[in-house]
């Protein structure tokens, strides 16, 4: 390679970097962050709620049939095959968005089915999504939890496939 | 001097390299991602996406788009095959530039499935290494194309110097949100709030992380708040020097073995590519005096022996804590691994040895 071509290879790179920035910038705002990226992850959010912190964790809650018997479970004990630093990502996009964009397909259904019954043990009816939101604070003997709201709740009926929304 | 010769001097002479340096530094990164830094988690993981409803397909905006499903488990078992050995063949040297491509190329389309459960990791430079150092010639020395008559042995710096330009804006790239989502403001704590994030939430528990959450002090949190946008937004302006930019990599291991026992990210696939800017030719030239005093042949063969030596240790070495890390005997409550804390711990190590040893030699003069 000539050091002409070489230094045109470098322009362009020095051009490109901060408009493919830009780029990820805009589309990441719309849609979601897009791929390939030169990019690192920005750790932007500062969980900090007057002079606590606002942690929000959320739950799969699988169900038998007419609410028997239910499990409580993290994202990450419900799908063990995702990687841990997936997970929060993969719930967001999927179970934690809004109202109309719930919607889950007969084989998806299934296939959470599934994963129920393989994470809980039980035959599944139904499972709701639980996001609360954890507030904490600094006490003379350590942080503490000082109370717990729960933001979102919504039921997937894995045997009707209907699926309804119980409370928001 | 003028701004087109400064220009020129930074892309071609801010790093020096030889043959050899190029060569070990090929092995070991061959060996590292063979061993470390394969996309994935093998057969389980690829036969999870594979049989994942469409419904859970969530590509990220660009090429993985044109496709609307996961692919079969089989079409991710062939692009890790296809990996596999292009890896092997730039391990051993085999057409070293064409393999280094089609590894990086191949790392890049499963991560890229990998990533489209809706989650982006940040781990681009596992690809990027090997195809930036494919334009270096690292296969010049201590490989199979070395042996053949009239070879190419003329190695080039200055993928070196795009490497940095790529890391340094990165960094940058982290930095610059964080100023704007409020890091620099003295009233909020903002990775104190990502600790008792990945604490509570991703059950990250391990190493220093329990007692952290405990530690209550706003000055200390503030102060790795500020510290830690300055360095990464510096880091950017440090790309231009040589001398600088292997003082912010250093900072670096320091940050991510920080990071590692608060935090409990290692963030390992970085340190592929930190490892490009270790003096590779002072390694080959130590590891030669080593081995020639070892065993006492001073020929023109120990030079290939003594690299094929220290391959073949970073070899079982890299094997056996594979093996190790897989049986999950330590850190079992945490997804930390051991690999990646024996890792962090000796990049930690080689930093304060460099930075110690260059204390009292600059001491000296």
């Amino acid at each position: 390679m000539t050091k002409k071509t070489v230094r045109t290879i470098f322009i362009a790179v020095m051009i490109w970097l901060p408009l493919q920035y830009g780029i990820v910038g805009i589309v990441g705002y719309y849609h979601s962050e897009p791929w390939p990226a030169f990019v690192f992850p920005g750790f932007k959010s500062v969980y900090v709620y007057e002079d606590s912190f606002e942690i929000e964790q959320s739950y799969i809650e699988v169900w038998t049939e007419q609410g028997e018997q239910s499990v409580r479970l993290l994202p990450q004990e419900f799908f063990p095959d995702l990687p841990l630093s997936q997970v929060p990502g993969f719930m967001r996009t999927h179970f934690l968005t809004d109202e109309e964009e719930r919607q889950f397909s007969i084989q998806a259904k299934r296939w959470l089915h599934q994963q129920a019954g393989r994470a809980a043990g039980l035959d599944a009816a139904m499972l709701d999504i639980v996001l609360e939101v954890n507030y904490y604070s600094h006490h003379p003997h350590g942080l503490e939890r000082d109370s717990v709201a729960e933001k979102m709740r919504y039921t997937i009926n894995l045997i009707d496939q209907d699926e309804h929304q119980r409370t928001i | 001097m003028s701004i087109s010769e400064r220009f020129n001097r930074w892309i071609f002479e801010s790093w020096q390299v030889s043959a050899e340096g190029l060569g070990l530094l090929r092995i070991l990164s061959s060996l590292f991602i063979l061993f470390f830094l394969m996309p994935g988690y093998g057969t389980p993981h690829f036969n999870f996406l594979g049989g994942m409803p469409p419904d859970f397909y969530a590509p990220p905006p660009g090429p993985l788009m044109l496709f609307d499903q996961f692919p079969s488990p089989a079409v991710f078992q062939w692009v890790h095959t296809i990996l596999l050995f292009s890896l092997i063949a730039m391990l051993l040297g085999y057409r070293t530039k064409l393999t280094s491509i089609i590894t990086g190329l191949s790392i890049l389309i499963l991560q890229g499935f990998i990533f489209s459960v809706g989650k982006v990791n940040h781990e681009i430079l596992i690809a990027v290494v090997p195809v930036v150092m494919a334009f270096s010639n690292w296969g010049a020395a201590f490989s199979i194309e070395s042996i053949r008559r009239g070879h190419d042995t003329k190695t080039e710096s200055w993928p070196l110097s795009l490497l940095a330009l790529i890391i340094g804006f990165m960094m940058f790239t982290a930095g610059f949100p964080k100023i704007l989502g409020g890091w620099l403001d003295p009233t909020t704590q903002a990775t104190q709030g990502h600790l008792l994030n990945q604490f509570f939430v991703r059950e990250r528990q391990a190493m220093l992380a329990e007692f952290m959450v405990q530690f209550d002090s706003v000055l200390f949190w503030e102060l790795l708040d500020w510290l830690t946008v300055i360095f990464e937004i510096g880091f950017l302006a440090a790309v231009f020097s040589p001398k600088w930019f292997r003082r912010f990599v250093a900072v670096a291991v320091l940050f991510h073995f920080s990071t590692m026992m608060i935090l409990n990210i290692a963030f390992l696939p970085n340190f592929l590519a930190y490892a490009v800017f270790l003096n590779w030719d002072g390694i080959y030239q130590n590891n030669l005096r080593f081995y020639r005093r070892l065993t006492g042949k001073r020929g023109e063969r120990s030079k290939k022996r003594s690299a094929l030596l220290l391959s073949a240790f970073a070899c079982l070495l890299f094997f056996i804590l594979n093996r190790l890390s897989s049986m999950d005997l330590v850190l079992r409550e945490s997804d930390l691994t051991l690999h990646e804390v024996v890792f962090l711990f000796f990049a930690l190590f080689v930093v304060m040895w460099i930075g110690l040893k260059k204390l009292f030699v600059e001491a000296e003069y």
